[in-house]
Parts: structure tokens; sequence; C-alpha cells
């Protein structure tokens, strides 16, 4: 497992675990980061993301990108 | 509203929501907000039929409790139960989608789904089996496309006849122990609610939703019991019970969509990936960010196309101006209604007073709907989330998130907008700070107080409007940084997330009913706010008390009887000028009161009647600022020989003379001084308001006002005291306290953040 921030542009991984507060954790899980769920890393800057998930693009900040395990 | 039928309209965000709205109710909607939040609410009548009554839910991923949007959609669904829910759903993002409309189907309301952009599903080659999966949701589909308008009769006469005769039961399950759980929860708690609601409740209750538990008012010893069931399924399914729930609707919606959803290709790059490849670029971004916003504000606010320019605003305004603000106006009006024999004071009322004063501001409404205009464009194409997301990392910098940028750069158009655009920011302390600081940005109506001060001072000079927008966004993040050491602020801003939408074409009935709606609310204002403020002003600048008589000054003035060499002296010594100045506006009520308020200033080096004036009456609308200058400075002499001219130089002269005159030479300084403060202290009463509403307490908006106002002084003092050390004339007194201001403002700056501060994110 390792954190989101780590995968590779453009690969396909799957979601192991969603971490962080309650409150952030279930907004994260609403948008559709779900375990067992995939995702991409569409493209970086400054170290924030922007995602793929489920068939939305998502801009997550860095710390936000840390709480998702892959 | 008995007899009536009650149509909610729910759906992610970006699922075509708005446009499914406008197309289903055209103009009859209404605008209001929320019981109690500031959510904004949309009703409107069916164009189908006009008994019944959309209404439009806030955007919502889920019906969980933490956005205050999930909170206002849930409550209406549940204590207001709608006849029916018309749920929007975007083909193209099925799955994320239906987690919603799970939720949904569970409340005990007739649901149908609208399912919207099929035309693209069908372009992409992808195929969705409709019928079969309306049958495994259990509620009808229709085929809509919002955008180009087809089949929304049709979904709006399907859920017409949901809300009259339809059912809907949700048809999916959730696996053995949660299931297990669910049944007990029934039994011990909802069994006494009426059936179709039992599910929901008791789904929630598993979820252990603190607002579903609240209002069941349950029982310590039924809370324990149903505890130990959802322990259990936790314990079985190891994870807790909220997110087994969200996993096991997204399982279910995967494995229904298996037999459904035919996808054709896949691992193609979309249309909105190429472009976010090139324009979140790590290098290009910020660039073509930067030419974007270039162009906004040179189309908008810039240099006139009659001026070899390319801003269709300014050529508007400009044109505007000669026909609202020309003398024509004035002076047509003034021969009018001296023909009919009008007493003059009535002459002045209207001339001088309304006409002046709104034809000041109505010259800015083409300029403020460009701008509108221009932000609703990007907003509708997809351009201002993405621009959210590339300005966050540097914004996190000041301790504020890149959401807060929207609100700024809504705000340099009007801030009451800009102060409702905090509305996106989740996190509450982040929100505050935004509303405080989002007022610092010049709005449109400071521009005018910009280009008076340019124009009177500095020959126009272009760099005075640049420092401007220079001054607005240093006091945003000096602001960002000092109160995130407070302890109030303190924190990091909260972690962003955020749906970028697929870029599409703007839909112009949605771009144009946005810039309509902002742009309508700026002139209702110049219409009320302002035509009665100019009538007050005027009054106030026009009687007087002059040597024990009440009356217009002007005539009380050409009487000598009254106005005696000693009464001048008098007059002379109050206001602090040499006696062959005194004008008979130096018996103005308003010079009067300001007079006195005027020390405030003197620090700041504007202590003078005029521009405390001119200062205070800006709380009502900044317009008013330069409305006022023209009202005050725009006197007939006292000799009558020369005709009161609304001429821009003949005013901005005054102005300058006057400047120059009450700071002992200092004229320019204490313009900028005077700038300075205008446009960082509290913004007009309409804005105020909306920091009022979107603060929702009155010690948090007394809090914002104050720290705009004392951030406003301590930034205009420093610049005179300092200022002046270069012009000649300094204070020693004031310098030392300058510098003191300074030296505090720096240590606030350049302290470390406190250990207890750091992000803690569980």
């Amino acid at each position: 497992m390792m954190p989101l921030i780590m995968a590779d542009t453009g690969e396909e991984n799957i979601i192991r675990r969603v971490g962080g507060s309650p409150d952030m954790k279930k907004h994260l899980e609403d948008m559709g980061f779900v375990a067992g769920g995939a995702v991409t890393v569409l493209n970086t800057i400054g170290g924030n993301l922007i995602v793929k998930v489920k068939e939305s693009r998502v801009a997550v900040s860095r710390e936000m990108a840390a709480k998702i395990m892959i | 509203m008995e007899g009536q039928i009650r149509i909610a309209l729910a759906g992610n965000p970006n699922s075509g929501k708005t446009t499914l709205f406008n197309k289903l109710t055209g103009a009859n909607q209404f605008v209001g907000n929320w019981p109690g939040v500031t959510v904004e609410k949309k009703e409107g009548k069916l164009i189908v039929d006009k008994e019944v009554v959309l209404t439009d839910l806030p955007g919502i991923y889920s019906l969980s409790p933490y956005t205050l949007e999930e909170v206002v959609a849930r409550n209406y669904l549940m204590e207001e139960k709608p006849d029916a829910i018309l749920n929007i759903v975007d083909a193209t993002n099925l799955e994320r989608n239906l987690y919603l409309t799970t939720q949904l189907t569970e409340l005990g309301i007739p649901v149908v789904v609208a399912l919207n952009m099929m035309d693209l599903v069908k372009k992409a080659g992808d195929h969705i089996n409709v019928k079969e999966l309306s049958r495994q949701l259990g509620c009808k589909i229709v085929e809509i496309s919002a955008l180009k308008g087809d089949g929304v009769r049709e979904a709006a006469e399907s859920a017409i006849e949901a809300a009259k005769s339809g059912k809907t039961i949700p048809q999916h399950s959730f696996s053995g122990p949660v299931e297990h759980a669910l049944a007990h929860i029934e039994e011990v708690t909802v069994h006494d609610l009426p059936e179709e609601k039992q599910r929901w409740y008791a789904i929630k209750l598993f979820e252990r939703d603190e607002k579903v538990v609240e209002a069941l008012k349950l029982s310590a010893e039924t809370k324990a019991h149903i505890e130990k069931d959802i322990a259990a399924a936790e314990q079985e399914m190891d994870d807790d019970a909220e997110s087994i729930i969200t996993n096991e609707r997204y399982v279910y919606i995967g494995q229904m969509l298996k037999g459904i959803y035919k996808k054709k290709g896949t691992g193609k790059l979309s249309v909105s990936d190429k472009i976010d490849r090139i324009v979140t670029n790590r290098w290009l971004a910020l660039p073509i960010f930067a030419v974007v916003m270039f162009l906004v504000y040179a189309l908008s606010m810039g240099k006139s196309i009659a001026d070899g320019g390319i801003s269709i605003g300014t050529w508007l305004t400009d044109l505007t101006n000669d026909v609202l603000g020309g003398a024509w106006l004035q002076d047509g009006s003034r021969a009018i209604l001296e023909s009919w024999g009008a007493a003059p004071w009535l002459v002045g009322l209207i001339s001088d007073g309304i006409l002046a004063g709104v034809g000041a501001v109505l010259g800015f409404v083409p300029q403020m709907l460009v701008l509108f205009l221009m932000l609703c464009l990007l907003e509708d194409c997809g351009y201002m989330a993405r621009i959210a997301f590339i300005m966050d990392r540097i914004f996190r910098r000041f301790g504020l998130s890149g959401k807060s940028f929207i609100p700024m750069l809504v705000g340099t158009g009007c801030g009451i907008p800009g102060v409702m655009a905090s509305r996106t920011i989740e996190n509450e302390r982040d929100r505050r700070m935004t509303i405080m600081t989002t007022t610092f940005m010049p709005c449109g109506a400071k521009m005018p107080i910009i280009g008076l001060i340019a124009g009177a001072l500095f020959g126009g000079s272009t760099w005075i409007a640049v420092s401007a927008y220079f001054i607005g966004v240093a006091a945003i993040v000096l602001s960002g940084i000092m109160l995130k050491k407070t302890k109030i602020f303190a924190g990091d801003p909260a972690p962003f997330v955020m749906e970028l939408p697929a870029y599409h074409l703007p839909a112009w009935g949605n771009v144009l009913r946005g810039t309509w709606e902002r742009g309508w609310s700026f002139i209702k204002r110049a219409g009320t706010v302002i035509v009665v403020s100019s009538i007050v002003i005027w009054f106030l600048t026009s009687f007087g008390v002059v040597n024990g008589h009440f009356g217009m000054v002007e005539s009380l003035y050409e009487d000598e009887e009254i106005v005696t060499n000693e009464y001048v002296a008098a007059v002379a010594d109050r206001m602090d000028i040499p006696e062959e100045e005194v004008e008979p506006m130096d018996d103005s009520i308003l010079a009067r009161v300001a007079q006195p308020v005027s020390v405030v200033f003197r620090p700041l080096g504007f202590g003078d009647w005029k521009p405390t004036a001119a200062t205070v009456t800006g709380l009502v609308a900044k317009e008013e600022v330069v409305a006022n200058f023209g009202i005050m400075y725009a006197y007939d002499d006292n000799d009558g020989e020369e005709e009161l001219e609304e001429n821009g130089d003949q005013i901005w002269d005054r102005v300058a003379e006057d400047f120059n005159a009450f700071s002992n030479g200092h004229g320019k300084l204490a313009a900028f001084t005077f700038m300075i403060f205008n446009l960082l202290c509290a913004p007009c009463f309409a804005a105020i308001g909306a920091i009022k509403r979107e603060m929702n307490s009155r010690k948090w908006t007394w809090f914002a006002i104050a720290y705009q106002c004392g951030f406003a002084w301590v930034a205009a003092f420093i610049v005179w005291q300092i200022g002046r050390v270069f012009t000649g004339g300094m204070s020693i007194v004031g310098l030392i306290l300058a510098l003191l201001m300074l030296g505090f403002v720096l240590w606030m700056l350049f302290r470390p953040y406190k250990e207890s501060q750091k992000l803690t994110v569980q």
C-alpha cells in the first residue's frame, strides 16, 4: 500500500483504503473514492493532483491525496 | 399549497441540473434562501403545467449530513415531503450519479430519473440498457438532453404522473450482516413510522447519523440496543458503519451496471482531459491563467474600443455616460423644471441630487454586465473550477484555500456576489477569513474613486489603478498570513477536493441568465439605495443653520445681515480655514456633522470635512464617494458668475486645490491615503449585509467590519506618516508610531506558527 501521491501519472490503480477525519473520509467516498474502486492520476501541479475516479475528474490537494492509499 | 403538486429536482453538481431547471420553468422562477441558511433556493412553475411547483435542490453527491447543501436537501425531502423527486443523472458518469439515486429511492417518495447527456453516451458508441436499469432501480427513466431540450417535456410529465400515482420501492439490498442489522433496527426503532419511510431511517440509524438520531429522540436503552447490532456488523465487515453502506452501494451499482452499461472505447483521453493537459500543465497553467484574466479585464474595464483598445465594457460605459451622466441630462432637466416655475430647491434636488447621483452609478452598468458575462462564461465552460485548483498552491502559502480565489475574482466586479461566492468553501474558518478579506479587492464601485484620485491629482496616471489592485491583493495576502497566526483562525486551510466538470461550450441561456441576475441586483441598488442616499446627501449639503437661521445655505449667505463679518470669522475658526475660504457649504448640516468626525482622519492626512463626509457616505454605496465629491465641489460660486457645470476637469481642479490646501501642500499623498482608506475600509451597506448573511452571526460581522476599518486606518496611517519623510514636513511622533505599527505587522508576518496549529487530519 502506498499513498496516491506516489502513483505514476496515467496509471490506473485500485484504492485500498481511504483515511482522514470521518467528515473528509465520507466526503471523499461520496465523490467516488471507495476502496476497491479505480483511480488514475491525470496530472500533478505543485503537489496537488487531478485524478480520474469513476467517470469524473477531481482535483485533490496533496494532503488529501496522502490519505488515499492504493 | 393544498392541492398543488410539488416536485423536487435533485442531482449531482455539474450534472446539468441548472440547465434542466431553466428549461422546465422558463421565466417563472423565484429565487430565495433556504430557511436559516445561506444556500440559494430556486423555485419555479413548470411550463407544461403551471399548477406544479418545481424546487431546485442544491447540487449534492449524497444525502449525508456533512455539507450545508446536503443538510438542506435532506431536510427538504424529509420534512416538506415533495410529491415526487425528479433526479437528473449524468449518463456519462453513471456510477457516481446513481450513488445518489440509490439513496433517493429509499426516501419513500416517487422518483423519476432524467438520464441526461444520453446523446454524448451514444456518440461515444457506448450503450445503456435503459429499460433494465429502470427495472433494477425501481423507478421510471426518461432519456433527455437538457442542453438541447430533448425529452425535457416528457421528463416533466412523467414526474407529474409519478407525483399523482407513483410509488418507488428500492430494489437494492445490502449484504447479509448489514440487512440483518437493518431488520433489527427497523423493528426496535421505527416500526411506528409510515412503512415507506422505515428503511431510510433504519439505514441512517445504522450509519449513526447524528441528525437522525437526534430527530427520532430515541431512548438511551434503544440506542444501546441498536448500537450492539451496528457494532456486530462492523466487526464482521471490518469497517465503520458509514463506509460499509457507502461501499456496498458502489458495489451494488457496479454489479448492476455490468449487464446494463456496454462501454465501447476505454482508455482513450476525452477532450476535457486533453484540454486539462494544457490548461493545468505545471508550466503553462499560470501563464494561461494570466492571459485569461488579462482578457477578462481588458474586455470589460480596459481601454475602450473607441480609443484603440478592446474593451466593449468601457466603450458602452462611455456611451452611457454621454447620455446619462452628460451635461444635457442635468442642464436639460434644470431648464425644463425652471420653465415650469419649479422652486429652486426642487430643481436642485432633482437635477443635482437624484439625476447626478444615479447617473454616475448607472454609467457603470455596461462595464459590470460585461464583467459578469465574462465570469459567467468562465464558470459555465468549466474553467472557473480549474482556476481554484491552479491558485490553490499559491493561496495555501497565505493560509487561504484556492477556493478563496473565486470570491475575490468575482469581488472585483461587485463585493456582494463576491462574498456570496465564498459559500463553496466547506471549512468554516477558511470561509470566514475569505468573507472578511474579499472586499479588499477594488470592486466596480470603487473604480471611480480610483479614477477621481488619479485624474485629479496624478494626471490620470494608470499606475494609480494598478497600485489599487496591488494594494487590494497585498491587503488580502497580509491579512491571510496575520490572521492565521491568531488563535481564532489558526490551522492549515482545509484540504482541497473539488470536482472539475467536463469542459463544454457555454450554454448561452444559463450564461445570460446568470449575468442578468447579477447585473439586475446592481441596477436595483442604483434605483433604491442610491436614489435615497443622493437625496439625503443633497439635503445635508444644501441646508443648514447660518447664524441662527435655518434654510438653504446658498440663499442665506446672500443675506449680509445674517452673514456678518464676525460670523464669517467664527466659521473660519470652527472649520480651521482662512476667512476668505469660507463657503456657504461650510454651514451645511453635513459640514457641521463631518467636521468633528474628521479628527479621526487627521492622522491619515485627510482630516477635512469633505473627504470625511465622502468616506462616511461611502458606506451607503462606494459610488457615493464620487457622487458626493460631485455634489460638494460642484457648487455655484458666491458671486454667481460661474455657472455650474458638470465638467469633470473643473471638479478635479477643485478637488486638487482643496486636498493641497488642507494637507499643507501634501495633496498627492493625502489623496493617496484617502484612496487607500476608502479601498480597504468596511464595504458598502449592501456588502455588509451580504457579510452578515454569510457569517450568520452578529459578532462575526462586527469583527469583520472592525478588522477592515482598523486595517485600512493603520495602512493609511503608515503611508501618510512615512510618506511625509520623503515629501517633507514629517511629524516625529507620527513617524515613531507608524514605525511601531509597521514593526508589529512585520512581527505578525514573520513570527512562526504555533506548534498546536499544525495540520490535524486524523
